[in-house]
This record gives structure tokens, sequence and C-alpha cells, in this order.
């Protein structure tokens, strides 16, 4: 899951970040609304942190932007004005929820789960694959019961996997969405992380399909 | 500040020199009425006194019995009409039947260039009179004819003129002095008018002061609605800088209290949680103080509550995908609410997030119009389907800062601002058990005397 947070505040913008990335997440930041415009327009997120008040271009604008260009990817604001007029007026301009600072860690990545849950159709925070069982919010994995230890590149893309359950994701969507913008990308890391995993879990859980990418059955 | 009242002073200034006007506009007339009778007898006299000269050139009787005036009154005794002759040397030759026994009064004085000569005498009877004497000559003798007639009579009739005049002067100097306060009271009835206004923009009943006023007091008038606009720039700036400094204040209150968090075992951030939680109260404080000072100005202002009910729905159903919420439309007649658009969201939003935090997954929201004798209420019900409150649980909440379940998220300022606004607008907040099973929260706030057509 690859995240963006627009953040004009360096050190808000570094605490999202470094809670984000501890939360199993790729995060790219930018610090101010072009610049998130830009990374928002040309890169495949699954979720975006956006503060309203930014220099250069207003988050509203931005988002506005966004939906205008019919990028459809979840958005959580987050902004120091917490009227209801504010939020009725971020919530038409396209985001899909809203965060009043100050916040607590806890509460943004709570929301900016149930976010990335909800835009691929999940309704809980455990994602179940035949006896495989996947805690969101823990970023726990367990087959029969059974606690599974991952590591964080392996947890990222299991996760991506099980939330787009039944469909086939290609290596390079796998690469956009596991890592950060600066990451080295080598298809082959992937590989790699999918024959850890199979090792870890149920050989049959994550299928090839050739020349395509690999898919989680569905149940 | 008060000193006298202008309409008074306008009253007596105009009140006082009526007085003195119709005083002497009495004394004038009495004294030309006066001097008009006195002319009238004077020249009667003369007439008389040449009646009496051609009597005496007719008179064949050296003592002039012959000669009399055919007036009755110089018949009568002590009338105070008499005529006397006299010669040169003042000794009576002939008088009238009223002056027999009485000693004819002289006259001082000279004669003129017509040779008459007049006074004004009173007679051994006690009559005032007027005298006139003629020195002339009959047939060649030296005479002197006096005629007097009685002064009293005049007198008396002036005496009932300045009754009469002073009687229809009083009258309309107290007409006069009823239509000077009319006047007066007209003349400032605008600034009364113009203090009402003022008293209605301080009540909140209107933004600035409406309506046209005299040349005298419009520039006044004017000048009061600028100082009520700079005076809401002023308010409306210094406003605004207090949300700027609390909001911008959030920002790095948040990293403070996050940095603190990452190390919750350092004495430092246990100092830096603690302050920062503070911070966070005053900035919370001074928030809530300028959106009631904020309040203060917006009286007279009125929302369409369903458009603000539909956009909450809209808004909480794409927050709360879990939960419908079902909104039954109201019909146009709904009166709209009397108050500020923002303070209904404000109320209604948090009723909302309530029943969205608790809900099991329906929530039900309806409006409602409500007439008392006294005033119309608009009824918004906000009904979910979670655990709801038991009326004691429902007691406690609606008294100020309680939370009762700790783990849901919100600051639990929700209801205290719901409230807060609640008593500010006179309406009411109740809280029941819903048929849904949960809470039922029922918000009356006033209706807008008008608004419910209007919407197309």
């Amino acid at each position: 899951m690859r995240i963006l947070v627009v953040e004009d505040d360096t050190n808000l913008n570094r605490q999202i970040k470094d809670a984000l990335t501890e939360g199993g997440y790729a995060v790219d930041v930018a610090f101010d609304g072009e610049e998130g415009h830009f990374l928002g327009d040309t890169e495949p997120y699954d979720a975006v942190v956006l503060d309203i008040g930014l220099p250069q271009m207003d988050g509203l604008s931005v988002l506005e932007e966004w939906r205008r260009a019919e990028k459809s990817m979840p958005v959580l604001l987050l902004t120091a004005r917490d009227r209801w007029s504010d939020k009725v007026q971020g919530i038409d301009a396209g985001a899909d929820d809203y965060l009043a600072k100050p916040f607590h860690m806890e509460e943004l990545l709570a929301r900016l789960r149930a976010l990335v849950r909800r835009a691929a159709g999940h309704a809980s925070n455990e994602i179940t694959a035949g006896p495989v069982r996947l805690d969101v919010k823990a970023g726990r994995v367990t087959v029969d019961g059974q606690a599974i230890k991952l590591t964080s590149h392996e947890l990222r893309l299991l996760s991506y996997l099980m939330h787009h359950k039944g469909k086939v994701v290609s290596r390079t969507e796998l690469t956009e969405h596991l890592y950060d913008q600066d990451f080295d990308r080598d298809s082959n890391t992937i590989e790699v992380f999918v024959g850890r995993l199979r090792k870890k879990l149920p050989e049959e859980l994550i299928h090839t399909v050739r020349g395509l990418g690999y898919q989680i059955l569905e149940d | 500040m008060r000193k006298g009242s202008i309409a008074f002073s306008l009253f007596w200034l105009s009140a006082g020199w009526l007085i003195v006007a119709l005083a002497g506009t009495a004394f004038l007339l009495t004294d030309l009425y006066s001097r008009t009778l006195d002319t009238d007898l004077t020249n009667q006299l003369r007439f008389d006194v040449e009646t009496l000269t051609s009597a005496t050139l007719d008179s064949t009787d050296p003592n002039f019995a012959d000669v009399a005036l055919p007036d009755p009154r110089f018949s009568r005794v002590s009338t105070g009409w008499y005529w006397a002759i006299r010669n040169e040397f003042g000794d009576v030759i002939a008088t009238s039947r009223s002056a027999v026994g009485l000693l004819m009064p002289t006259l001082s004085g000279n004669f003129g260039v017509d040779n008459y000569r007049s006074d004004a005498l009173v007679d051994e009877a006690g009559n005032h009179i007027r005298a006139i004497e003629r020195s002339t000559s009959s047939n060649g003798r030296p005479l002197r004819i006096t005629v007097t007639g009685n002064l009293d009579d005049g007198l008396e009739r002036i005496g009932a003129f300045r009754g009469q005049t002073l009687i229809v002067l009083g009258a309309v100097g107290i007409a006069l002095a009823i239509m000077s306060a009319i006047v007066a009271r007209l003349a400032m009835r605008p600034i009364g008018r113009l203090g009402r206004a003022i008293e209605a923009v301080r009540e909140g009943e209107a933004e600035q002061i409406a309506g046209t006023y005299p040349r005298e007091i419009a520039p006044l008038a004017d000048e009061v609605n600028e100082l009520l606009r700079s005076n809401t720039q002023i308010i409306e700036r210094a406003r605004n800088a207090v949300g700027n400094l609390a909001h911008g204040l959030k920002t790095p209150i948040a990293v403070l209290r996050n940095e603190a968090g990452a190390a919750p075992d350092s004495p430092l951030s246990s100092v830096v949680t603690s302050e920062t939680a503070k911070m966070q109260q005053l900035v919370a404080t001074y928030l809530d103080r300028a959106r009631i000072a904020a309040r203060t100005a917006i009286v007279g202002k009125r929302a369409d509550a369903t458009m603000v009910m539909l956009r909450l729905v809209r808004v909480m159903q794409k927050l709360n995908q879990n939960v419908t919420i079902a909104f039954k439309r109201p019909d146009a007649s709904i009166p709209w609410f009397r108050g500020d658009e923002s303070d209904l969201e404000e109320m209604a939003g948090n009723l909302l997030d309530n029943a969205c935090k608790w809900s099991h997954g329906s929530i039900a929201v309806t409006m409602a119009s409500e007439r008392t004798p006294a005033a119309q209420f608009l009824v918004i019900r906000i009904e979910d389907d979670g655990p709801g409150l038991t009326e004691d649980e429902a007691s406690k909440v609606l008294r100020r800062g309680v939370r009762l379940d700790e783990k849901t998220p919100g600051s639990g300022l929700g209801l205290d601002i719901v409230k807060e606004l609640v008593d500010v607008y006179g309406g009411s907040l109740h809280l029941k058990r819903s048929v849904l099973g949960g809470l039922l929260a029922e918000l009356r706030l006033p209706a807008a005397k008008v608004g419910g057509l209007v919407r197309n």
C-alpha cells in the first residue's frame, strides 16, 4: 500500500511518514500543494493524507483538480478548521474522510486503514483467504490460527494481494504500490518476496498468472 | 448625559414668546379701542358744541334760556353729560338741566388754533368726564361753550372689551401652545425613530439603521451606520486574528504531541504531553469565544434547514458507509431556521455524528414544524439503532464536558457545542429512547417568520 502525505509542516510530515512506514505502508511526501498535486496526478497511490492549508496551492484545490482528472484514490483531509461547514466543504470537494488537528496518530492510522479497506471493498479489518487471515489493524497474519512472522516487505506484498483478492495484480502494479518513489525498483525483488511468502504460507495461496502477474483467489 | 429636553425647551421658548406677544396684543388692542371710544366721544362733544354755538346765534334771549340740546342725557342730573355757556370772565350764563345745582368744572390749558380745548376731569358726582370747550363769540359777545360727556360708560365698555380680548387671546394662546407642543413632538419624532433603530441594532434585530431621515439627522444615521460598519470590521478582523492564531497553533501542538507520544517514558515527553494538552484546551476555549463573539452579530439571519440537513446527511453518508441514513425530506412548508446556517450545521452535524458513532447501521432523520401560541419551532429528530441512553445517562451527558465512553473517538465537546448553541438560540435539546432502539435526539429551534415558501 502506497500512501502520499501532503503536509507543509516538516515535522508533522515526518511524523506521519514515520508512523505510516511503521504501519507497513510505502510513503511519499510532498510539502506544498503543487508538488503534492503533481505526485498524486502521476503516481498511483492507495490513499492520500492531504492538509488543507498548503503553500502554492491549497489542499481543496488540489483535491478538486484530482477529482476533475478522475483520480479516485481515497483522500483523508487534515485540517485545523473543524467546523461542520469546513467538513461539508471538504467532503463536497471530494474527500473521503476528515481529521481535525491536533489528532492522535492512532486515529490517523485507523481512518487511513478504513479508507484503503473501503476502497478495496472490504468491510472489516480482517481479510481472509482460505486458512490465511490478515488483521490489517495489527499487521498480523495467521494460518489456521497459528501466527506467522513476516518481514515488513512480505507483509506489504501479502496485504496488497489480499486487499485485491480475486484480481490479477501485475508486477509493475506491485512495484508501484509497495515502494515509495525513491526505492530502487527492480521487479526481481517482487519475485523474491513472493517466493519467501510461499514458503511461509500455504503454497497454493498465491497463484502465478503467466505473463500477467499474481493472484489470490476468492474463496 | 441627560440634560433637559429639546422638545420641552422648544415648547417653552415658543410658549414664552406667545405669552409676551399675546399680552402685548391684548394691551395694544385695548388701548386702540379706548382711543377710538375717546375720539368718538370727543367728536360727538364737538358736534354738540357746534350745535350750541349755532343755537346761541339763533337765540333771542340774552341769557340763552331757549338754548338746549336735544340729547335727553343733558336733561338728567349728575349723569356727567353737561353743557354750559360762560362769558369771557368765566361766569356761567346758561347750563344744561343736568348741571343745575352743580359746580361746572373748569378746564385748564390753552385753546388750540381751532379755539378748542379738551380735558379729562372728575365732576362733583364722581363721574369721569371728557370736557370740550370752545372759545367763540356770538353776535359780538365773546363766549365759552363747554360740553362734557361721561367717560365711565366708555371705561366700562373698555373693561368688557379687555375681558373679551383676554378670553379670545387666551384661547388662541392655548391653541397655539398645543400646536407648538405638537410641532415640537413632531419635530422630535425622527429622533425617537432613530433611537429605536439604534436600539434594534443593539438588540440584534437589525444589522444597520434602516429608513430615511430628515436632512438634519440623516448625517447622524449615516455616521452611526458607518460606525457600526467599522466596528463590525474591527470585530471581524480581531476574530479572524484569534481564529487564525488558534488554528495556526494546532499544527505545532499536533507535532509536539506526536513527538512526545513517540517516547512515552522520557520525562521531557510527559511535560510536553501535559503542556500541549493545556495549550490545546486554551486554543479550544478561545476558538469557542471567537465563535460566540461572532454569534452576537448574526441575529436577523436565517437558514434553509432542509438544505442544511440534506448536505449533512450526504456528508455523513459518505463518511459512514456502513450506516444507512434515512432522511425524509419535508415538504416546502417546513419553516426556515432563525439563525446562522453554520450554527445549525454545527448542532445537527454533531448530533448526526454521534448517531453515526453509536449506530448499528440505521439512522433516521426527520423534520417537523411545531407551533405554540407564542412562537413557531423547527424540530429536527435524529435517531439511531445503537445502544441508546438511560434517563440518568441522558441527563448526565447534557451536563458540560461529560463523556460516557472515552474510547469512542471525539473530544466530547460535540454535545457541549450543541447545548451552548441551543441555549444561544433559545431552543431545546431532548434525548429520548428511539423506536429504532437507540437514542432519539430532538432538537427544537426557533423558526424564521418567513422563508418556508421562498425556496424554489
